[in-house]
């Protein structure tokens, strides 16, 4: 179960699970939002590979748009697997 | 404990329920869920993707004693796909020059103590081990 609210614009809260059931969810919801974007995790309890390819994704497109992403408040979990994906150092993890 | 899951992404939860009774089951930790989670899910769509045995993918979960043992087996597989031979991605790329493909399975390598895949009379399988913490 994955929720997605947009609370102020370029702020996006994902709740919940970013598996491979609900990243098409998550890739429909983010695709129409412009950039700088900044994605709060502090309640994404879990994601997945499929998961972080809808944030690689985010980030080449406004990345090709000229547009910052910024990802934060990551749990220790969801930390992992950015780093297990070799993204800790490459995205602005706050 | 074994179960069997259709071939549909919308099994996941299902996944997640029966690692989550299967720690409780045995006293473990709710924190070790995560992991075995993560590794049960890149391993079921991996199946998904790249192979095509009958509706129904057997799971299996057991313990020794720190260890934990997942196998997954498909039934009727027409042809062998060993993900201990898939190629690792190249993670010293830039994120804006990245190909998708081969992370699910980077994962399970980084979590796993032991990989290993057997393909014998059209059964595919793939056995899994794991250090979980003990403690509930």
């Amino acid at each position: 179960m994955l929720e997605i609210k947009v609370e102020t614009e370029g702020s996006v809260k994902l709740k919940g699970r970013l598996d491979a059931a609900s990243a098409p969810k998550a890739r429909e919801a983010l695709r129409p939002l412009k950039g700088p974007m900044a994605l709060d995790l502090s309640d994404l309890e879990y994601i997945s590979s499929a998961g972080i390819g809808v944030v690689v994704e985010t980030y080449k497109r406004l990345h090709g748009e000229g547009a910052a992403l910024r990802v934060l408040n990551l749990t220790p979990g969801v930390r992992a697997v950015f780093r297990f994906a070799g993204l800790e150092q490459m995205l602005a993890i706050e | 404990m074994e179960r069997r899951f259709h071939r549909d992404l919308s099994s996941l939860p299902e996944l997640s329920r029966f690692v989550a009774d299967f720690l409780s089951h045995h006293g473990l930790s709710p924190s070790n869920a995560y992991d075995l989670d993560l590794i049960l899910e890149e391993l079921f769509t991996n199946v998904l993707k790249y192979s095509s045995g009958t509706d129904q993918v057997a799971v299996g979960l057991t313990r020794d004693d720190s260890t934990i043992t997942i196998a997954l087996r498909e039934f009727d597989v027409a042809k062998a796909y060993d993900i201990t031979r898939a190629p690792e991605p190249d993670l010293t790329r830039p994120i804006a020059e990245r190909k998708v493909g081969g992370l699910g399975i980077h994962m399970v390598r980084q979590l796993a103590e032991t990989i290993r895949y057997e393909y014998k009379d059209r059964v595919s399988t793939t056995t899994i081990t794991k250090k979980v913490s003990p403690n509930a």
